[in-house]
């Protein structure tokens, strides 16, 4: 028989190293004469999509669309340190620097520009890649011809950005003022059935919302959400490495089970942007508060639909339907 | 050794994305719009090149060693019969790098080849390297090499790593690290709660699993006195610094050149390949490639560590959260990683997204002989929210009150103070997110569509 049930988890996370450790990113934009503008970070980018979060971050910063812009990554003698990608904090530490960047290099746009233009920054505006005075639009440089005239005088078109906020490490009793620069938080519910005979759940339908700040890219924060939520389901009802007398026992993927396409449930979101962190236009960070509401949350719907607590992950069939008979045999 | 015909700088990997607006209209705003991914179309259509697919001509290939026992003294090791093999190149022993340091990410622990006389502590360690022509030769001597071990316990869980008579695993003992929470006052708080409830919540070994293993490629610049890898970490600047110490050489004297690398989830920023890639690549000369198994991957890497967490939580009739105890026990297996940080932050979060003015809590992180742990997504959070919010239930239910209803009245503000006593001055719309949810189900005051 199949049991419908559902249930809610609410979480918090909060992102950075903290605790007083030092966490910076350092990044720097360039205007080539070629029409290309040119990000150098050393932010991994591990498919969650920093590289395209800074296009759009500088991109905005320095008014012109996206298809202009190139990433650098990843090279040690090439990039400065932009720290780990991991404690869901590339979009905010990055983030900032890529805009603190972008936004020295506009203000050297501008105090370039304003030399060409003889003029003052009130009276320059920028778009899409053209330098002009307000009351004469048609008469305008574009970024490209302003890189070309500084590298006639030895100049590059560039600015550099970093950001490092401070926190504080906790005292003995695990005190401080700041601990982490700033808190995520998602509520999530999961809809699922479980069958009675053999302890298998199916997953129905998750609901999620998060408290995100501001959704730099929302496709992509969705793409978190559910590749997130899959994660931590695998961690709720499959995933174990079997580790006895210290020898691994299933170190292969055929023993080791995760959720694949055919396990996937129906996903709604709902981003929740008050654009009200310190992070760049108001973002937080999504890696990792995405995953972690699903395996308490499942855990919270398995009971509701059969009434049985598991204090031990994950809920695989087994241990699901042991505790269905134990249960039987109980209430007879 | 040095060979002139390997011009490195032809195989540096620019990392280069263009980045396109998809069907979107004309418009000056770009954050907050479906930017199409940067690296999408390179990764669909196979161009995208991931650290395996960098090959130099005259590449060598290697195998490691690993342990035979996952705690046991080295007292012998024999390559000879292993080194007849056709096409093996060189063999790597502890011996043969007096000079290399221990390295890891915090506490630098993590020996790069076990020694005679010193230890293994799980399966992954290594105790040699093979160099070869070819993987079947190198796989072929790897198999020949005879060890013999002096057999110690194996401490299989952190709980008896932590009685007194358990071997030390480490020379300064197996509790890695213990950390404190204390706030307000919880034995006064407990005494005015209407409902206690104390559970004890175990989580697993979870491996990240991402798709690609570890793997990668490096050579030595003799001329410059560079080595060069190509290899995945989820911080690059980190993994040189630890490989150059590790080395003893200068931080510019190692350069990583990352190329795409796909998913890590914590599993990225321990040090695999890399320092044994760099010591065979200024050893040999040549050319050099080292790609883990599967089964290397799951064994030999960090996995999320299995917390054994304690709550006790005690709330007013009227279901308010008034008092809560927690302790977590890490299991950290054979290494530190990032276990000193992992353990505590999960405390540190123990009472979820909630006001609780009295809170006390203790964690240790404690060696065994397991697969060592390290970073995965969540970082102890994970583990912990997966008993606060079962306990939260468990308590909702002894209210007899909706889960979410609750959770709304027990809920962070702006001024609320979290269990390290940070003050939430900014951005803290947890409340709307639980109303928000409960709309997008149809969650009616625990009524079921």
């Amino acid at each position: 028989m199949k049991k419908y049930g559902r249930g809610l988890a609410t979480i918090m996370f909060g992102f950075g190293y903290g605790e007083g450790f030092p966490d910076h990113s350092i990044a720097s934009i360039e205007i080539k004469e070629d029409e290309r503008i040119v990000i150098r970070t050393a932010a991994a980018d591990v498919g969650q999509g920093v590289i395209t979060t800074v296009i759009q971050i500088a991109a905005e910063i320095l008014r012109i669309k996206p298809d202009y812009f190139e990433v650098i990554q990843g090279d040690t003698h090439t990039t400065k340190n932009s720290g780990s990608t991991s404690a869901t904090r590339q979009t905010y530490f990055t983030g900032n620097a890529v805009k603190k960047a972008a936004e020295n290099l506009l203000a050297n746009i501008y105090h370039y520009g304003s030399l060409e233009f003889r003029s003052n920054h009130p009276e320059i505006n920028v778009e899409d890649g053209k330098i002009y005075m307000y009351d004469d639009p048609d008469n305008y440089i574009t970024y490209w011809d302003l890189a070309r005239t500084l590298d006639q005088n030895g100049k590059k078109l560039e600015a550099e950005g970093s950001f490092f906020p401070v926190t504080y490490k906790p005292d003995q009793e695990g005190q401080a003022d700041k601990v982490y620069v700033a808190y995520t938080f998602l509520s999530q519910v999961i809809e699922v059935e479980v069958d009675t005979d053999t302890g298998m759940i199916d997953l129905l339908n998750v609901y999620t919302a998060i408290d995100l700040g501001k959704a730099i890219n929302p496709k992509n924060v969705e793409g978190q959400i559910e590749g997130g939520t899959v994660q931590g389901l695998g961690m709720g009802m499959m995933e174990e490495q079997v580790i006895q007398d210290g020898i691994t026992l299933n170190p292969d993927m055929s023993d080791y089970l995760v959720p694949t396409s055919v396990d996937i449930p129906k996903f709604k979101h709902y981003l929740v942007e008050d654009e009200d962190s310190e992070g760049p236009f108001g973002a937080k960070g999504v890696g990792e508060p995405t995953l972690i509401a699903a395996a308490p949350a499942l855990a919270n719907a398995v009971y509701d639909a059969v009434g049985i607590r598991f204090f031990e992950l994950p809920l695989s069939p087994s241990r699901v339907k042991k505790a269905l008979q134990e249960k039987a045999a109980e209430d007879e | 050794m040095a060979n002139n015909k390997y011009d490195v700088k032809d195989y540096y990997c620019k990392h280069t994305t263009r980045c396109t607006v998809e069907g979107e209209k004309k418009s000056k705003r770009f954050v907050g719009r479906n930017v199409l991914k940067a690296d999408a179309e390179d990764k669909v259509t196979g161009e995208a090149v991931y650290p395996n697919d960098i090959t130099f001509e005259d590449t060598l290939y290697l195998k490691v060693k690993r342990a035979v026992h996952p705690h046991a003294f080295l007292k012998d090791i024999d390559i000879s019969e292993a080194k007849k093999v056709k096409g093996v190149v060189d063999i790597i022993t502890a011996e043969d790098i007096p000079e290399v340091r221990k390295f890891g990410l915090i506490i630098r622990d993590q020996p790069v080849l076990v020694g005679i006389g010193e230890k293994m502590r799980y399966m992954g360690d290594a105790l040699a390297v093979v160099v070869a022509e070819n993987k079947e030769a190198a796989i072929k001597a790897r198999d020949l090499i005879k060890v013999k071990v002096e057999k110690l316990e194996i401490i299989t869980n952190p709980f008896r790593a932590m009685e007194d008579d358990a071997p030390d695993i480490h020379p300064d003992g197996n509790i890695l690290i213990t950390h404190n929470l204390d706030r307000g006052d919880v034995e006064a708080a407990f005494a005015e709660s209407d409902i206690i409830v104390e559970k004890k919540y175990q989580t697993q070994f979870i491996d990240q699993l991402p798709m690609q293993n570890e793997a990668g490629t490096a050579f030595y610049d003799e001329k410059k006195g560079i080595v060069n890898i190509w290899a995945a970490t989820q911080w690059l600047h980190d993994t040189q610094a630890d490989i150059a110490q590790s080395l003893r050489l200068a931080k510019g004297q190692v350069r990583i050149i990352q190329p795409t690398i796909g998913g890590a989830f914590g599993k990225k920023e321990d040090v695999s390949v890399h320092i044994h890639l760099a010591i065979a690549a200024i050893r040999t000369g040549r050319p050099v490639k080292f790609t883990y198994t599967r089964e290397e991957s799951m064994i030999t890497q960090s996995k999320r560590h299995p917390i054994t967490i304690y709550n006790k939580t005690g709330v007013s009739k009227d279901g308010y959260l008034k008092a809560w105890e927690t302790k977590f026990i890490g299991d950290t297996g054979a290494y530190a990683s990032s276990g000193p940080a992992v353990v505590h932050k999960g405390m540190y979060h123990a009472t979820g997204p909630y006001d609780v003015a009295n809170i006390r809590g203790i964690s240790h992180a404690v060696y065994t002989n397991n697969t060592y742990c390290g970073a995965m997504r969540g970082f102890g959070t994970t583990q912990g929210a997966f008993a606060y919010e079962s306990q939260m239930d468990i308590l909702a239910e002894k209210l007899e009150m909706d889960p979410a209803q609750f959770r709304l009245q027990n809920v962070y503000h702006i001024g609320s103070s979290t269990p390290n006593g940070q003050q939430l001055n900014h951005s803290v719309n947890a409340e709307e997110t639980i109303k928000r949810v409960m709309e997008l189900s149809g969650w009616k005051g625990g009524q079921k569509e």
